[in-house]
This record gives structure tokens, C-alpha cells and sequence, in this order.
């Protein structure tokens, strides 16, 4: 719990820091404004119909694309990294994860069906689960072409051969089978199901609410020893 | 929904790198506000504030926890509300899980309302939180943080919130982070939390950050209104997808008050 930041260019008076703040809250506002243009230019995406048939193994057994929307209009896949047979555990994915089920008592009530779908196969998802107390639809994808045709789980022979891109070519992929993103899809009354919008790498960062935090702390994020090195598995940080 | 513009997987995807350039610029400005917002300068607090606490009565200091920085999320429960917020709840539903990852990471959190300890108990109970929750019941600490104001106050106009001086209250629909939203979300909120709509916004929501060094404490940032809005756990999810918020009013509930679907 070391802090490598340095303390504020100066003490000041109420007044001060208020006109200070002032100034930073007319910058803040503008930004909300352009945001808010970005999510009205993101829901204009052309719609792409999703016409492979894939099915997931979930604790209930087989389920299709369809069967994920659970009555609502709208899906949010959370792609998290588990590659088979591994016994490491995303502390990323787990970060956002930890988000997820207060976030969904919410948004599913706003015709939002959430899961998450990972490349390992069900068991090891289940043992993932019950370790962390989550409790979130999460599927397996294993055997199915659904990671790879939304950039997030890579071939060995790609990898090789650098043909492994990441969020639309910005990253070649060097050795991880797998990587995290959200993906969403739509489902109009005849039953169709369009994929709308995928993000990854920082694009996922928004989900994290930790980070919107410490983004309004005095030390920001405070990552002087790199990009999340500090974080742990919720059970894995030492007792106070 | 069935309306929408359809393409092939290419015109998709030039649309898509379209926007995404659009959101790399708004993260990378993102990134340059919380590096102004970690320029601003501190304000020495020196009112000994006290609270009530789940382990007793407590000072300022007392709710770093032994951290140096502290942010509070000011929850809108006066003592006169018959529920904690409906709205500050469904906020709350989105940060219950992470002031663990906080806390390992020199930052300590509590929320803080005007309501007595027990009351705050109580609810946090029926709602199956376990983030620190303070009562400030009785001291300056709302009212000085501009999250709540007396009824003198709200008569005569004067005070401020959200960095704004606001006018004498008469009944209207303002209520901060509500005024962006249609609907009728100040009297909603109000029947919600099982009071009159003048007692419901003698509070406001809003979090402030403090930060200690050498035994001093420091106010550094407080953030009201849409400020609020990244903080919002549900909206990050919402705004991905093809409906987005897709609101005319507050749609949300307490998370154990939604109809069983």
C-alpha cells in the first residue's frame, strides 16, 4: 500500500480551490456533453445479422444465442478470459466482474439480459464462480467458433504466424490464446439476432466503477508500478 | 428495433473504426481531466467533524482506515426519510463490491448521511451492503460539503449545489442530477424515499474526496449533479447498448422493489 505520488502544488484558500474547481468543472461538462454525443453516435451503428447457429454450455444445460436474451431485447456479453486448462484467473476480467451483479439488478430491468462466455469448458467456470460468489449467468463457449469471430480467442498457428489482431488491429497478439471485450447483440420480434458493438482493451474500462473512483481521488489511479499492478482477486488481498 | 439501419459485416466494421477513434480521444481526454483534477489545490480542513459509526463515534481521520486519501459518497437520507434514496440506492447497488479493491489500494471510502446511525443500519440491512456507512447526523458536515441545507435555507434561497447559488425554493422540479432526465424524477424520488418533495431535496447527492498527509486533513475534489454520473453502475452497460438509456423518467427501483419478472 505504498503511495509514489507527490503531494499538490499547493495549499489554498475555499475561494482558491473554488475557482479552480470551477474552471475544471467547465471542462468536466463539456466532456459529459461529448460523451453523450458518442453514445448517441454509437447507438447508429448499421446492425449485423447473426445468422451461425451457436450454442454455449451453461449450468442448465445447452443454450443458443437466443436463449441468452431471457426474455429481453438487448444482450451484453462480457467476454471473459479463461482459457481452458488454465489455472490463472483474469484479475482484470475478475476487477470488472466484481461490478457486475449490483450493476444488473439495474440495467436487466431496462431490457439489458446480461453473461459472460469464456473459451474454457463449464466446469472450470463453475469452480471460478463458486470461488468468487458471483452469480451472473457465465457460459462456456469451448469447441465453438463464437470467441474467435469476436476477436477474443486466437489459433496457435495465428499467433505464429503474427496474423493474431486485437481490437480492430491495434494490437498483434504475442502469446495469449485469449483476451477480454463486450460484445452486444439485438433481437427484433421475428427472432433475429444482430451483433451491434464490440469493445475491447481500454474500451472495457468504463465497467470498471473502481476506476471512475479513483479517477476523482486526490492520487488518480496511482499506478506508478503499471496498469493494475497493484490489483488482487477480491479473496486474494491480505486481511487489514 | 426492428427498423434499424442493417449492413454486411464490412460496412459494420468502417462504422465501427469510425467510432472508435471517437472513443480513444474521449478516454484519452478522460485521462487528461483526472490529471487536472489531481492538479487542484487543497484546502486544509481544520472543524473537528464527528460521526457515528458501526464501532462508535468517529472523527474524520477516523474513516481513513489508516489510508491517506478518503472518498466519501454522500448518500441523500435525511432524518426525516422513510427509505435511503431510491436513486443514491441503485448508485450504491454499483459500488458495494469494490471498496475492498479501494481499500488495498491506499484509499479508504464511506458513505455519509444525515439520517441517524440506526436508521442507516436498518436499511443497509434490508439492502444487503457492506460498505462503511457514517452518520453525520447533527454536525456541520453535510451542510459545509453543500449536500445537505436547512429549512431556513431552503426558504430563503442562497445556498449552493453543485457549484450553482440556487433562488428561494418553490415547488419545481430541479433536483440536480434530475434535471437532465424527463419525467417527474424530484416527486418520484420523493414518494420513494416516503417523504414530501421540499424534505426530499434538503438533501443532495454528491462524494468528495479528502486526503491526509502529515496529520492534516485535506479537501481535495467534491463532485455533484451529473458528476455523479460515472459512478452510476448500471449506465456503462446501458450505454452500449442499440436503446441506450432509453428513459422517460426514473425506471429504476430499489433492487428489491422491481415486480418479479
Amino acid at each position: 500500500m505504498k503511495t509514489n505520488m507527490p503531494s499538490p502544488a499547493k495549499v489554498t484558500s475555499r475561494d482558491e480551490w473554488l475557482a479552480a474547481r470551477k474552471a475544471l468543472l467547465a471542462k468536466e461538462k463539456a466532456l459529459f456533453r461529448e460523451l453523450d454525443a458518442l453514445r448517441a453516435e454509437r447507438r447508429q451503428l448499421p446492425w449485423v445479422r447473426i445468422d451461425k447457429p451457436y450454442v454455449f454450455a451453461g449450468p442448465q444445460g445447452p443454450c443458443t444465442l437466443a436463449d441468452l436474451f431471457r426474455g429481453r431485447s438487448q444482450l451484453a456479453v462480457y467476454h471473459f478470459m479463461l482459457t481452458p486448462g488454465s489455472d490463472h484467473v483474469c484479475k482484470g476480467c475478475s476487477y470488472i466482474a466484481d461490478h457486475i451483479d449490483g450493476a444488473r439488478q439495474h440495467f436487466e430491468h431496462a431490457d439489458l439480459a446480461f453473461a459472460a462466455i469464456s473459451r474454457a469448458p463449464l466446469g472450470q467456470i463453475e469452480q471460478v464462480r463458486r470461488r468468487m460468489g458471483w452469480s451472473f449467468p457465465w457460459l462456456s463457449s469451448n469447441g465453438t467458433d463464437f470467441n474467435y469471430d469476436f476477436g477474443v480467442s486466437f489459433k496457435p498457428e495465428d499467433i505464429a504466424a503474427g496474423r493474431a489482431t486485437y481490437n480492430y488491429g491495434s494490437q498483434t497478439i504475442k502469446s495469449s490464446e485469449d483476451m477480454h471485450g463486450t460484445s452486444i447483440f439485438a433481437k427484433n420480434e421475428r427472432g433475429e439476432i444482430f451483433h451491434t458493438y464490440s469493445t475491447y482493451a481500454r474500451g472495457d474500462e468504463v465497467l470498471m466503477g473502481a476506476f471512475a473512483w479513483l479517477d476523482l481521488a486526490p492520487k488518480g489511479r496511482n499506478e506508478a508500478d503499471g496498469v493494475m499492478s497493484w490489483l488482487r482477486l477480491h479473496d486474494e488481498y491480505e486481511a487489514d | 428495433m426492428t427498423t434499424h439501419t442493417t449492413g454486411t459485416r464490412e460496412e459494420w466494421l468502417a462504422a465501427r473504426l469510425e467510432l472508435l477513434d471517437a472513443e480513444k480521444e474521449l478516454t484519452r481526454r478522460g485521462d487528461e481531466l483526472a490529471r487536472q483534477r489531481q492538479a487542484l489545490p487543497w484546502v486544509r480542513i481544520d472543524k473537528a467533524y464527528r460521526f457515528e459509526t458501526d464501532v462508535g463515534g468517529a472523527t474524520l481521520a477516523d474513516l481513513f482506515q489508516g489510508r491517506s486519501q478518503l472518498l466519501v459518497y454522500h448518500f441523500m437520507f435525511g432524518p426525516d426519510y422513510k427509505a435511503g434514496c431510491a436513486t443514491c440506492s441503485s448508485i450504491a447497488d454499483g459500488f458495494d463490491g469494490i471498496a475492498v479493491h479501494l481499500a488495498n489500494h491506499d484509499v479508504a471510502f464511506s458513505v455519509v448521511s444525515r439520517a441517524p446511525l440506526a436508521k442507516l443500519q436498518a436499511y443497509k440491512r434490508r439492502m444487503g451492503w457492506s460498505f462503511p456507512w457514517a452518520s453525520s447526523q447533527g454536525g456541520d458536515f453535510n451542510g459545509d460539503f453543500n449536500v445537505s441545507i436547512t429549512e431556513t435555507q431552503q426558504r430563503e434561497g442562497g445556498v449552493e449545489y453543485n457549484y450553482r447559488r440556487e433562488p428561494a425554493w418553490q415547488s419545481r422540479d430541479d433536483g440536480g442530477m434530475a434535471n437532465s432526465m424527463s419525467g417527474n424524477p424530484v416527486a418520484d424520488n420523493a414518494a420513494m424515499a416516503g417523504t414530501d418533495v421540499a424534505t426530499y431535496i434538503r438533501e443532495r447527492p454528491g462524494m468528495s474526496a479528502f486526503v491526509r498527509e502529515d496529520g492534516v486533513i485535506y479537501h481535495a475534489y467534491s463532485t455533484y449533479g451529473r458528476g455523479l454520473d460515472s459512478l452510476w453502475g448500471m449506465y456503462p452497460w446501458l450505454d452500449r447498448a442499440p436503446r441506450g438509456r432509453n428513459e422517460t423518467g426514473v425506471w429504476w427501483r430499489r433492487h428489491d422493489e422491481y415486480d418479479k419478472a
